[in-house]
């Protein structure tokens, strides 16, 4: 056949974890070719190899039927050329100066305006993209500019084309473009390789499709004959026995309703919570679960709906309010928004308490104390509270953010993606002290994207897609394939 | 997922002596300055008693210091708070003008007049405050087009001349210590009033930083804004509040400025910005907020100050004090990153390899 990239028994681990296991895999000119599989399975990694970025363990990897030694700078040269989710582009710059940075046409020392103009136009015509070259970049929606770099990859006349969940945030009307756009750049000869969460997009353009699983490659298929089902059979099937085993506390009064919320991406979400439980919500990547949990906390405003707290209306105008209503806010982003690096343990811990308390004067000294107080209660390995956040592993900054969610006295903690970037044994630690506020009656909404984590920790998932609650599943019914059929399927399934 | 277990603990349990104390550096390379400059001049006076420590130079020090000292202690909570203040030294130069205007032209009294330009100053800052809590644009252009606002107005005000005073502030530089004299040089002593204002204001805003909600708030907002939000700080309130602060300082220090030489005048608070930045700066506060406090500005206040007397002490031509100031401005702050680079380097190299960045790890 004639491939053009072609990965022979590839391997690659970091630090003791496996990341690509003896992956064979090719593309030929002219076809879209899916990569499905779950947060984790190894996308990332693999597009990572194929673009130069990093250097397989094992295994070759052949351009045009020659092996190569991929870097990004000969990558590039081979004309391969790799679009990732997050925009990589120079907001205020055009769209031909974006086209053609770095490889600017000259003649005789000057830009060739002129030149390089005449292929923009002629590049986003074929595209039948209804954008100006001399656009700003800002000034383009998402779903254009992602357009622009894909027209890049056409005037440098790239033979293959990486798209790594190029549709995330967009609406349906960007969606139906853009797989327009990648059509009109199949039939010019190139290949593409897709990657994406929402298999009817999988299903409208690939020519063929490879399931990853775990690191490895579980199957591969072409598109004539093949059932939804079958692509969330093969992406599942993890063994649920080797996950964390939590043991049951027992569920009491609802605590926390929430009505239609709406706002901030998020559409009509309702939903009970309940002492001792703890709600798992799922979903892919961009399907709006940290964004309903900023409207639960109030760091984000509310367009429509109503939220109850122990049976009573309120409206969270703020953090400070949830706060004082003991609500957690335990984000995603540690280092962004949980952590105050520069300070110490100590100072970490005593800053969300100041809400509840009136007194103008702090003590540090009762703040040391507490703070150590933490660091014995939690497990925190550090010498005493007057010890810099920054100098914490990731594991024990999660339990300094607890710390300080936890000396709130707080009844409903929102965790979201508790173990992010956490080593396994801290990972154990965190759910134990998650159970331990259980059986304190305290209930505990948990977004998360590891498959094994919501499934072993959840008593009741919700699912989310594209902004919605598409599902919610009961504790008996939590698998693999229920909440995949749910948040990548069709919604009628 | 990794066996990122085996590495730990990558904890802080062993801090060197200067990452503990943070203005130590700053005070050891004060302590050389001072040191050199007494010997070079036990060498050129040919071992009499330095002139540079006697009580009498020392209580100049202090008087020519106590000013830009006072905005300094304002500026250090702006910048912990993640702000700066470029307009410190027009608005110091327009509450002179203001004030010396209110006594001399308006007939509103000493203390009427004193009110109305530290009124004045608060009221400004405020404003640029409540701006910068509410758009995102950097405090730098803020205060900057608030330096150039401040100019303009303080020329309209008096005409582009100075407002000559009769000395009707002079209670704020009287003598506390009238008749002791100088057992060295046998010149008479001086401490005014404002000398134990600007150390009274300096114990309020240590107090203030270290031992109050509101102190360890200005902290949290400027090391990690988002963070401080989620944990139910008013960001927006905290920035406009040290603003504020800033402002009544500036507004006290122009008038102690004013009673000094009796005539408010635009070129009053020239360059205030700049020395009090450089003094906060060398004291140890970051510009990028969150880090810094009282007792490292004082050393920076004092190192700064002294900096001048001691080069005329040694009769060096002011060509040459520019230079050797810049230097040691650029020598003062770098030593404590060097410092901190290499006790953190050390720290490493004791232990084993990093781990890998969370992110890396994660995204497989």
């Amino acid at each position: 056949m004639n491939a053009i990239l072609r990965l022979e028994h590839v391997s690659k681990s970091f630090v003791g974890v496996k990341a690509m296991q003896d992956i064979s895999f090719d593309l030929r000119a002219g076809e879209v070719h899916c990569l499905c599989g779950e947060n984790g399975a190894g996308k990332s990694t693999l597009i990572k190899v194929l673009s130069g970025a990093h250097q397989p363990d094992e295994g070759s990897i052949y351009f045009e039927g020659e092996k190569v030694t991929l870097t990004p700078h000969l990558a590039l040269k081979l004309g391969i050329q790799t679009i990732y989710q997050e925009h990589i582009v120079f907001d205020s710059l055009s769209v031909m100066e974006n086209i053609f940075m770095g490889l600017e046409l000259a003649r005789g020392g000057f830009l060739d305006r002129r030149e390089m103009r005449r292929q923009t136009v002629e590049v986003l015509r074929y595209l039948k993209a209804d954008i100006s070259p001399e656009t700003i970049l800002d000034r383009l929606s998402s779903g254009q500019q992602k357009t622009v770099e894909i027209a890049k990859g056409l005037v440098f006349k790239r033979k293959a084309i990486i798209l790594d969940e190029p549709t995330a945030s967009y609406s349906a009307g960007e969606i139906d473009n853009l797989l327009e756009i990648i059509k009109a750049v199949r039939a010019s000869g190139i290949g593409i390789i897709y990657i994406s969460h929402h298999l009817d997009e999988v299903f409208r353009l690939a020519d063929r499709v490879t399931v990853l699983r775990d690191g490895r490659k579980v199957s591969h298929y072409e598109i004539q004959g093949l059932s939804k089902t079958q692509l969330i059979k093969d992406m599942v099937g993890r063994d649920p026995s080797t996950f964390y085993q939590r043991e049951s506390v027992p569920i009491g009064e609802v605590v926390l309703e929430a009505r239609h919320l709406t706002g901030h991406g998020v559409r009509d979400v309702s939903f009970m919570l309940r002492r001792g439980e703890v709600l798992g919500f799922a979903g892919m990547t961009g399907s709006g679960r940290s964004e309903l949990m900023e409207l639960l906390f109030g760091s984000a405003p509310l367009d429509g709906g109503e939220l109850f707290i122990g049976g009573r209306r309120v409206r969270h105008a703020s953090p400070r309010a949830s706060i004082r209503n003991r609500m957690c806010f335990i984000t995603e982003d540690r280092q962004n928004s949980g952590l105050f690096l520069e300070q110490t343990i100590a100072e970490n811990v005593m800053v969300a308490n100041m809400v509840n308390t009136r007194e103008f004067f702090a003590s540090p000294k009762e703040d040391l104390r507490t703070g150590d107080g933490f660091i014995r209660k939690l497990g925190i390995k550090a010498k005493d509270a007057r010890v810099r956040a920054m100098t914490l592993s990731g594991g024990n900054q999660q339990k300094v953010v607890l710390a300080k969610w936890f000396n709130t006295d707080g009844d409903i903690f929102i965790f979201d993606e508790p173990t992010k970037g956490i080593d396994v044994n801290s990972k154990q630690e965190i759910y134990q002290l998650m159970v331990g506020l259980l059986r304190a009656g305290k209930a505990i909404i948990m977004v998360s994207s590891d498959m094994p984590e919501v499934i072993s920790m959840s008593d009741r998932v919700a699912v989310m897609k594209d902004g919605e609650m598409v599902g919610l599943i009961e504790k008996g019914a939590i698998t693999e394939e229920s909440i995949l059929t749910l948040s990548i399927g069709d919604k009628a399934v | 997922m990794n066996d990122r277990a085996s590495l730990e603990p990558r904890n802080g349990s062993r801090l060197s002596l200067f990452k503990r104390h943070e203005n130590l550096t700053v005070t050891i390379i004060f302590v050389c300055f001072v040191t050199i400059i007494a010997v070079l001049q036990l060498i050129i006076t040919g071992g009499k008693y330095p002139t540079f420590l006697s009580p009498v130079n020392l209580l100049n020090i202090l008087q020519q210091v106590s000013v830009p000292g006072i905005v300094a202690v304002g500026m250090t909570m702006v910048m912990i708070a993640g702000g700066i203040d470029l307009s410190v030294g027009m608005l110091a130069s327009l509450v002179s003008i203001v004030t010396a205007l209110g006594v001399s032209k308006w007939n509103l009294g000493v203390w009427g007049s004193i009110l109305v330009g530290v009124a004045t100053a608060v009221a400004l800052e405020s404003a640029m405050g409540f701006i910068i809590s509410r758009v995102k644009v950097e405090p730098f252009i803020i205060t900057l087009g608030g330096m150039i606002t401040f100019q303009g107005i303080a020329l309209l005000l008096c005409n582009s001349r100075e407002v000559i005073m009769k000395g009707e502030l002079n209670f704020i530089k009287a003598n506390l210590i009238a008749g002791a004299k100088d057992p060295v040089t046998g010149l008479n002593l001086v401490i005014p009033p404002y000398v134990l204002a600007f150390f009274l204001i300096a114990f309020l805003a240590g107090i203030l930083l270290k031992y109050t909600k509101f102190g360890r708030r200005i902290y949290a907002v400027g090391n990690n804004p988002n963070a401080a939000f989620l944990a139910g700080i008013n960001v927006r309130a905290m920035r406009l509040s040290v603003y504020a602060i800033i402002g009544l300082l500036v507004g006290l220090a122009a008038v102690m400025l004013l009673s000094r030489i009796n005539v408010g005048i635009i070129t009053l608070g020239q360059g205030l910005e700049i020395d009090t930045i450089a003094m906060v700066v060398i004291g140890g506060t970051a510009l990028k907020g969150g880090k810094g406090n009282i007792l490292g500005t004082l050393i920076g206040v004092f190192f700064l100050g002294s900096i001048g007397n001691a080069m005329n002490m040694l009769r060096l031509p002011s060509e040459v004090q520019f230079v050797a100031k810049g230097l040691v401005i650029v020598v003062a702050v770098s030593a404590g990153h060097v410092s901190a680079a290499v006790s953190e380097f050390m720290s490493r190299r004791r232990k084993v390899p990093l781990p890998l960045p969370a992110a890396e790890v994660k995204q497989v």
